[in-house]
């Protein structure tokens, strides 16, 4: 292993990641891969169908937000993209629940995420030592993600079709898609923030594929430990 | 159906689309005395022609009644219902049709700017051109009254024959009636013809009439009397019709509250970042060079 800093760019180090790219779990010079070409793609696949869903929903939630419209060609572009979007936004979900569920089971201490645990980690006064691969607070945006999505594709049919249903439905769903979009949204700016300027290179893992040893030793130290073989 | 020649009072999805007051216009309104309604159908010919909806193919629903229920393509449908009343039968109909609300919840749903305008005469109107035929104005309406065209994809109902109106016409339905049931003007003046039918009806064997002018709407632009005033519901109308619950609950109280949530969230990163900073790899002793070998 060289002990020499990393060069601004490292053609060998390059194609060794690339030629790497599906696996994951991996040290690969002094990077690990962190998440297969796959999840990568299926992750940006989720992220942009949300983001198209969003910027189509929102200037149809409020007018504060319609100039968004504009960026798709007008409401009316909007009223009939958004569903469509939210379609593929739930496929993509689906692609992703179904591609990380195996490595997202719960053990029984993390379940303590739910409450204080996630703010001590906010506070970055948590005691890290037993995460693996991923943390609780992690899991847990993976279960209610999935748990959003299909909360927003349901409430969405009924808000598509709208004349097909009965009144009380119709108002009921309106209020839950507002009130599933909006928590839902709230964790993605949590996530975005958390995944980029809170903690570097962490946003490296979901472009490039790759982490440093010291990300994964300060973040996931018990993944850190079972991609060295020191166990 | 934009006429731009009347002034707006209100706009849905607008901030800022109040009106500029610059006149007064009195709130107008249809008067409909379903007394001396004889169920010609008149009314329904003659907003088919003047609206250019065109022939619509009849529904054999048990009466003489032409369809079911409104249509995106028939804004003016006569009800017919039969009632045993103390004995004796009673043949009840009713014009049925938008009721241009003063508090409408077809506006107050509505997603698209400018789709749903209420002009200051009172008259609530859809203008295709902003319409997104999303259906929410249905959820709104408290009288089932907006219809989704296929045809157009727009939403469509009795504009109160908003064009004939701004050019100082009376409707078309009222044009053709016979009887003399129908009648329009300022709501002032409907109100105060209404009032006096309904004295009439009372002083000859209709105690319970009244003048159907709900005012959990806030009033609507188009008054109606009723021989059994007590039984709105023999009519197809409701005893308290309100904006729906969810509706105003959505716009007023769960939309805010999440707007600010969203924008909090990010004021909340911010903050965040701010007051813990990052989360990262420090010193010389935890650097990459320094890695325990693998």
């Amino acid at each position: 292993m060289s002990a020499t800093p990393t060069p601004l760019r490292d053609r060998a180090m390059d194609a060794a990641v690339i030629a790497g790219r599906d696996r994951e779990n991996i040290l690969v010079g002094n990077e690990i891969i962190r998440h297969r070409l796959s999840s990568r793609l299926i992750h940006w696949s989720v992220a942009i169908t949300f983001f198209v869903s969003l910027f189509t929903g929102l200037p149809i939630w409020t007018p504060i937000f319609a100039w968004m419209a504009t960026l798709f060609g007008g409401l009316h572009v909007c009223r009939w993209l958004h569903p469509w979007a939210g379609v593929a936004f739930m496929l993509a979900v689906a692609a992703m629940f179904f591609a990380w569920m195996g490595e997202m089971i719960m053990s029984p201490d993390e379940k303590s995420w739910i409450g204080p645990k996630l703010f001590e980690y906010l506070r970055y006064q948590s005691d890290d030592s037993e995460v693996g691969k991923y943390n609780g607070g992690q899991k847990i945006f993976f279960y209610t993600s999935a748990l959003g999505a299909v909360g927003l594709l349901v409430t969405g049919i009924v808000m598509w079709f709208p004349l097909t249903f009965p009144q009380i439905l119709r108002e009921l769903m309106i209020l839950l898609h507002d009130v599933t979009f909006v928590l839902f949204t709230v964790s993605i700016v949590f996530h975005i923030y958390l995944g980029t300027a809170a903690e570097p290179g962490t946003f490296g893992s979901m472009t490039r594929g790759t982490v440093t040893r010291a990300w994964a030793r300060l973040h996931h130290p018990k993944w850190y430990k079972d991609v060295m073989g020191e166990r | 159906m934009s006429a731009q020649t009347l002034e707006i009072r209100r706009s849905s999805a607008s901030l800022w689309g109040g009106a500029t007051g610059m006149r007064s216009i009195p709130a107008v309104s249809k008067y409909i005395d379903t007394s001396t309604c004889i169920g010609c159908k008149a009314c329904e010919v003659a907003c088919q022609e003047w609206n250019d909806l065109g022939p619509v193919a009849t529904k054999q629903v048990g009466s003489y009644q032409t369809l079911p229920t409104l249509d995106a393509g028939f804004w003016n449908l006569i009800r017919f219902d039969e009632r045993e009343v103390d004995g004796g039968l009673k043949w009840l109909m009713r014009k049925d049709q938008c009721m241009h609300c003063a508090e409408p919840g077809c506006l107050e749903a509505c997603p698209a700017p400018a789709a749903i305008v209420q002009y200051a005469n009172g008259i609530v109107d859809v203008n295709p051109d902003n319409c997104i035929g999303c259906g929410y104005c249905e959820t709104g309406c408290p009288f089932d009254v907006p219809r989704f065209s296929a045809k157009t994809g727009k939403m469509a109902k009795c504009t109160l024959c908003v064009d004939r109106v701004s050019v100082g016409l009376e409707p078309a339905c009222i044009k053709a009636c016979p009887t003399g049931c129908l009648h329009f003007g300022s709501k002032d003046d409907m109100v105060a013809l209404g009032n006096a039918r309904v004295a009439q009806l009372k002083a000859s064997g209709f105690p319970q009439a009244a003048l159907y002018d709900p005012r959990g709407v806030g009033g609507t632009g188009v008054v109606t009397v009723l021989g059994f005033g007590d039984h709105p519901e023999w009519y197809g109308l409701s005893a308290s019709p309100r904006v729906p619950l969810g509706v105003k609950f959505w716009k007023n109280i769960v939309r805010p509250i999440g707007f600010i949530a969203i924008v909090g969230a990010v004021f909340a990163a911010f903050g965040h970042y701010f007051n813990f900073g990052k989360k990262e790899v420090r010193g010389a002793a935890d650097s990459e060079t320094n890695l325990p070998s693998a």
